[in-house]
């Protein structure tokens, strides 16, 4: 066998349609989470789901404001 | 000369239909990768389209299964895409030097703990589960059985030398840069390998010459 034939017998190796797909979905959609700054990802939360953004907004809050008082009372009870 | 709006016009057809990308001219795929680096998503997606497929063959070849080329494609195309900053237009090396070379060590990290599946000679090809793609024609299907088995009973390093230059269309100084080795070395292995390959493919498309 040749180089060319060679060359063609590798195009077998390409990627089906289903593996493509797979491949560009997986692909583009980390790169369009790697593009969306978390502020533009709240803004789409509050607009597709308004009262779970309202709820995960407080839980947020709540958990980064007691987290600093809770640790130091664990490691005083330490 | 192509110019920017042809290559606009090239990205949007290809994403849309889920083309093949016809192959770009060097200078092209330098200002694609200038694009991109400003963060034109267009032409990411078109230096995506050009290497997609040839990064697939091309671990396809070194690979045990479909689904391990599916991730290591998946993992080694998104390096490329967020390191395109660390690329520098070389007059002896082409982009897709580098970007092969990406997807080489992507491949050797993954499957560093999992050694066997890449360099122990005669189990390379899951040919048993190797889907056949019910569109495919015949012939297609054993001429890429052929080259799977064919490929099975090839060293660690002729694999990786071969599946470079058919998979990945480099030359020998270029296999040399990716493997780190001496082109001297590469062509003697490859013109080794070529001729093993092909006389096994044809013994094994002969017919009643092999088991497909």
């Amino acid at each position: 066998m040749n180089d060319e034939q060679l060359t063609e017998a590798w195009a077998t190796l390409e990627p089906r349609a289903d593996q493509r797909r797979r491949i560009n979905a997986r692909v583009f959609a980390w790169l369009e989470a790697h593009d969306t700054s978390l502020a533009s990802e709240w803004i789409s939360l509050f607009r597709i789901a308004p009262f779970s953004a309202v709820g995960l907004a407080t839980v947020s809050t709540v958990s980064i404001v007691t987290a600093a008082p809770l640790a130091w009372l664990v490691r005083a009870l330490i | 000369m192509i110019d920017a709006a042809s290559m606009r016009l090239f990205a949007i057809f290809s994403s849309r239909f889920g083309g093949d990308a016809e192959p770009l001219p060097e200078d092209a795929i330098t200002r694609l990768v200038e694009r991109a680096r400003r963060g034109d998503p267009e032409a990411r997606r078109a230096l995506y389209l050009q290497l997609v497929d040839r990064v697939f063959r091309t671990v396809r070849g070194m690979l045990q299964s479909d689904e391990d080329a599916e991730d290591v494609t998946q993992d080694a195309l998104l390096k490329v895409l967020t390191s395109l900053h660390r690329y520098t237009p070389r007059t002896d090396a082409r982009f897709a030097t580098w970007a092969t070379t990406i997807a080489l060590n992507t491949l050797r990290r993954r499957f560093r703990r999992r050694r066997p599946e890449l360099t122990t000679t005669g189990e390379l090809p899951e040919i048993a589960a190797d889907a056949i793609d019910p569109t495919d024609d015949l012939d297609r299907a054993r001429q890429r059985r052929a080259l799977l088995i064919a490929l099975s009973e090839l060293t660690e390093r002729e694999r990786a030398i071969v599946s470079l230059r058919y998979g990945a269309e480099l030359n020998a100084s270029e296999i040399a840069t990716t493997l780190g080795i001496e082109s001297a070395a590469v062509r003697k292995t490859l013109e080794r390998a070529r001729a093993r390959l092909g006389s096994r493919i044809e013994t094994l498309l002969r017919p009643n010459g092999g088991t497909i």
